[in-house]
């Protein structure tokens, strides 16, 4: 009996765990039974040699053939089979990933992991970018290119999900206990609304504001000005080297503003209301993207050069696809994209090769609006009258269905419309008019420099320095997205009146006046982030938030000294290791180290630390044992010379930040003031000077860097010791993420690497547009999102070397080499039994 | 050789159940154990035969990888579940162990019962 009672109570025990997941675990019996549970993964590794498979909607049979690097060649008739295939083929190599970002994009997330996502999907909802998508979508002609491509892409993706097996769910389904969604169209248009999330929300104005509240009006526009003070513009100003538009002396700290400080409380209810969260300090200038292209004449084998390097989100998988696209008599593009959209974003065809930048361009703005009634608003003010304002109730749900929240949104002409706690706030912002991938699909298409830029030209948000190069050796670039022009001063800073029309944007800066250029005299081309226009060549307002131009420096310095250059030099300048900011900033401390010696007022801790500095080559190494000192200094310097913008009720709190960072450009300009009044540290009894603060920030950065990683002649000083990568899989599931990676590269170097790790290099590329396209790439992962493949990650070897892969281009199938074919793959129009 | 016969009909009984689901094992285990099969054991020789084949659709799954995505995976699961790589596929053979030992055990044990109610035995 007690046999027989045991058994009893054994059986219930597995059928439980077998049956219910228990706290974080899955259900174990579904997840762990070798048949089809997650075990069977392994054997949807590897793909099958030779396969067809039936795609209900194709017109004529596409052959697809994977080379050995996983990257499908997808040879189709028409255009919508080929995106068919993309969608079908994405799918099968990404559909959790594809589903999540749409899902996130959607702010419906719940659906997927409960409620632990409510306030995340609330917020995404609220910022309106849902909204924009579901009009965009609905107000697109429905036999145009986007609707077409993304109608034919949920055809292949749905054939994928129709035609699973049990072992084909991905590992992230069985870990959260989810069946896969099937796609819809719209969720394109709702993943380029997130990517506009990622590249189009920084506003500087919160910053600006908590900066003029504590130091006044003519501080702030000295310590965040609306020009970079260091001009080395995208579009070439024909000077041929930077130009320091240096302010002398800077105007001192000004008395506290209070208007500025209500503005500050007021703007960050609202960026509450909204989830913006600024960026970080630690990311700052370390975050970025870089292109570039070379004319024929400044090349070693006389063809048009052209280098991308995109830097986002590092994420396993990658947020990149890599796929090639070939139409009898069509397109015939490679490269990469994204998984959710159809069509290549960043790549190359026969004739031209393209890559991007982001611009972050000013192109958002703020109203306060006059509601009926403050507590059920119906309609809002505009003009002496009312206008009905547009409701929407969004019911979210969790994982079962069941509502978990119900949220009434607001929108006005403008967009949302949030309550920041006293005042109804609406939002403009340009992603709320852009098309969903439309010009992307453009660009695949274009045969010429000129095509190409014809086809971009309507390029709304997030605005993008996108470059171009083709094989007639035309290049050029511009700083394509919608720029709006504002009444009054022309900035986006002020809170607007809602209430009358004359607030609104007035019209759009004209495609004439975008930053451009087109085969400049300096025979190159390069973007990083910088201010994209010299202000006197042109003075239109595009926004003041421009990263520090250090990288950009650095490529334009690489790219003078060399007229010679090849595709393999190309890639080594993406991972070059110098920093022109350690070039002017290590002087800087040295002289001061120096100075103070000579004054009587060195010590031996300085002594050493300028020692050691100075054994430094100012390159950010793996093997280099002197950055860390350099970076720690730097670190320590901005709070003891801005110490006016830490909070003021916490001037004395060592773990105190600033409010807001003036960028390192600005640090340099006031390097010329040695007796700035910024100089002073105003929490202590000295008046300190520029060689003072400097000493001090050299001292700290001695004192903490041996605490941190002990005798500057051990491995703990190592540069691959103390900074990494960190590419974190898409549940951040430290076992499927790739974690404290050794990289080259620090900040504003251009292979710029921030303190957490998880942002850099997403896709190195270059191209080389001669008789013949060659390319050359990599991105950090693999193809696959099977983290049983070996497809996995096993880019990351080559990407953390510096290495680019030779990028296949057959023209036809029969090009392939057959050693390079790793599989092969019909997709007909019938669904296969 | 009739008992390895046998053995070896309960293996290929578990591992095509096994394709409809897990919840099969029990199922297979439980009138396996009502039989009340001439073995020694009978609940322990459901309980190897439900760990053997589950241990060949293991091996069917390595092998349809080419004897690559196991590892990797057995590698990554473990360590989301804070486990050496080769815990992981411990725990799956014990599970599939434990619902036939306990379905066998409990299936068998009731069929004793009625067996034993109704005036027989064997």
């Amino acid at each position: 009996m007690l046999r027989l009672l045991l058994a009893a109570v054994f059986l219930a025990a597995t059928l439980y765990a077998g049956a219910r997941p228990i706290g974080p675990a899955p259900a174990l019996g579904a997840f762990l039974e070798p048949a089809n549970g997650v075990w069977a993964l392994a054997r949807t590794a590897q793909l099958p040699a030779r396969s067809e498979v039936g795609i209900p909607g194709l017109r004529a049979p596409v052959e697809v053939l994977f080379d050995d690097r996983g990257v499908p060649h997808v040879f189709a008739e028409t255009e919508d089979d080929a995106w068919r295939a993309q969608g079908y083929l994405i799918a099968r190599d990404r559909l959790f990933q594809m589903e999540l970002s749409a899902r996130a994009a959607s702010g419906r997330l719940s659906e997927l992991f409960g409620a632990r996502a409510l306030e995340a999907d609330r917020i995404a909802r609220r910022r309106g970018l849902v909204w924009a998508a579901e009009r965009a979508a609905a107000g697109t002609d429905t036999a145009s290119l986007i609707a077409r491509a993304s109608r034919a892409y949920s055809e292949g993706v749905n054939a994928w999900i129709d035609g699973m097996r049990p072992s084909d769910i991905p590992l992230e389904y069985r870990l959260v206990g989810a069946r896969p969604t099937r796609w819809e169209p719209l969720f394109t248009f709702y993943f380029f609304n997130q990517m506009a999330l990622t590249l189009a929300y920084e506003d500087p104005t919160l910053d600006r504001l908590r900066v003029r509240a504590l130091v006044g009006a003519a501080a702030t526009e000295a310590l965040l000005p609306r020009n970079s003070p260091i001009q080395e513009p995208i579009q070439p100003n024909g000077q041929g080297a930077p130009r320091y538009d240096f302010q002398h002396p800077m105007p001192p700290p000004g008395p506290p503003d209070t208007a500025a400080a209500v503005a500050v409380a007021e703007r960050e209810r609202l960026d509450l209301a909204l989830g913006w969260t600024p960026r970080g300090r630690e990311d700052g200038d370390a975050v970025g993207s870089n292109n570039w292209s070379v004319a024929p004449r400044r090349t070693s084998a006389g063809h048009a050069l052209l280098a991308g390097d995109p830097h986002l989100e590092l994420t396993l998988p990658s947020v990149w696809y890599e796929i090639h696209l070939k139409v009898e008599g069509g397109i015939d593009v490679a490269g990469v994209a994204f998984p959710g959209a159809p069509g290549v974003v960043i790549g190359f065809n026969r004739n031209v090769a393209w890559s991007f930048t982001n611009t972050g361009a000013d192109v958002r703005d703020h109203y306060a609006e006059t509601v009926d009634d403050p507590a059920r608003p119906a309609r809002y003010r505009l003009d002496g009258g009312w206008k009905p304002l547009e409701r929407r109730v969004e019911e979210i749900h969790g994982r079962g269905g069941d509502v978990l929240a119900t949220d009434t949104l607001y929108f006005t002409h403008r967009g949302p419309m949030v309550k920041d706690g006293t005042r109804w706030l609406s939002v403009r912002w340009t992603p709320f008019e852009a098309r969903g991938g439309e010009d992307f699909l453009r660009l695949d298409r274009a045969t010429t420099t000129a095509e190409w830029l014809d086809a971009w030209k309507g390029f709304v948000a997030p605005a993008q320095n996108g470059i171009v190069a083709d094989r007639a050796g035309t290049i050029a670039i511009r700083s394509t997205g919608r720029y709006p022009v504002r009444p009054g001063d022309g900035r986006g800073d002020e809170i607007r009146d809602g209430s009358s029309s004359g607030s609104d944007w007035t019209s759009d800066v004209p495609v004439v006046d975008y930053p451009f250029a087109l085969n400049p005299a300096q025979g190159f081309l390069a973007s990083a982030n910088q201010q994209p226009v010299d202000p006197r060549v042109n003075p239109r307002y595009f926004g003041s938030d421009w990263y520090s131009p250090w990288r950009a420096m650095r490529i334009n310095q690489l790219l003078r000294s060399d007229s010679a250059i090849t595709p393999e030099k190309m890639r080594g300048f993406q991972g070059d290791a110098a920093s022109p900011r350690a070039d002017a900033f290590v002087a800087a401390f040295l002289s001061a180290a120096a100075a103070m010696d000579r004054a009587g007022r060195g010590d031996d801790s300085l002594r050493r630390a300028a020692a050691l500095l100075s054994e430094w080559d100012r390159r950010y190494t793996r093997e280099n044992r002197r950055a860390v000192l350099f970076d720690a200094a730097m670190t320590a310097l901005p709070t003891l010379v801005w110490d006016e913008l830490l909070p003021p009720g916490e001037r004395t709190d060592s773990t105190a930040r600033l409010v807001a960072q003036p960028q390192d450009a600005v640090l340099l300009e006031l390097m010329a003031d040695s007796g700035s009044a910024w100089w002073d540290d105003r929490r202590t009894s000295a008046v300190e000077r520029r060689d003072d603060i400097l000493a001090r920030a050299l001292r700290i950065g001695l004192a903490e860097t041996l605490a941190r990683y002990g005798a500057p002649e051990g491995d703990g000083w190592l540069w691959a010791h103390a900074h990494h990568a960190n590419i974190y899989h898409l549940m951040r599931l430290p076992a499927l993420s790739a974690l404290d990676l050794p990289v080259q590269g620090g900040t504003s170097t251009l292979s710029p690497s921030p303190g957490r790790g998880t942002h850099g290099p997403s896709w190195r590329m270059v191209v080389e547009l001669g008789p013949e396209v060659r390319a050359w790439g990599i991105y950090p992962g693999g193809q696959s999102g099977n983290p049983a493949s070996p497809g996995y990650a096993d880019r990351l070897a080559k990407w953390l070397a510096g290495e680019l892969d030779t990028l296949l281009f057959p023209a036809s199938p029969a090009d392939l080499p057959p050693g390079r074919v790793r599989a092969t793959l019909t997709l007909t129009g019938a669904r296969s039994p | 050789m009739k008992r390895w016969l046998s053995f070896a009909v309960l293996i290929a009984a578990f591992a095509l159940g096994s394709r409809l689901g897990w919840w099969m094992v029990p199922i297979v285990a439980a009138l396996w154990g009502f039989m009340r099969p001439i073995v020694n054991a009978p609940a322990a020789t459901a309980a190897c035969a439900a760990a053997c084949a589950w241990g060949l659709w293991l091996l069917l799954d390595w092998q349809g990888g080419e004897g690559m995505g196991l590892a990797p995976l057995s590698e990554r699961l473990g360590g989301l579940m804070s486990l050496p790589p080769i815990g992981l596929i411990i725990i799956t053979l014990l599970l599939g162990a434990l619902l036939a030992w306990s379905a066998a055990a409990l299936a068998g044990g009731i069929a004793n019962s009625l067996k034993s109610g109704s005036g027989g035995s064997k």
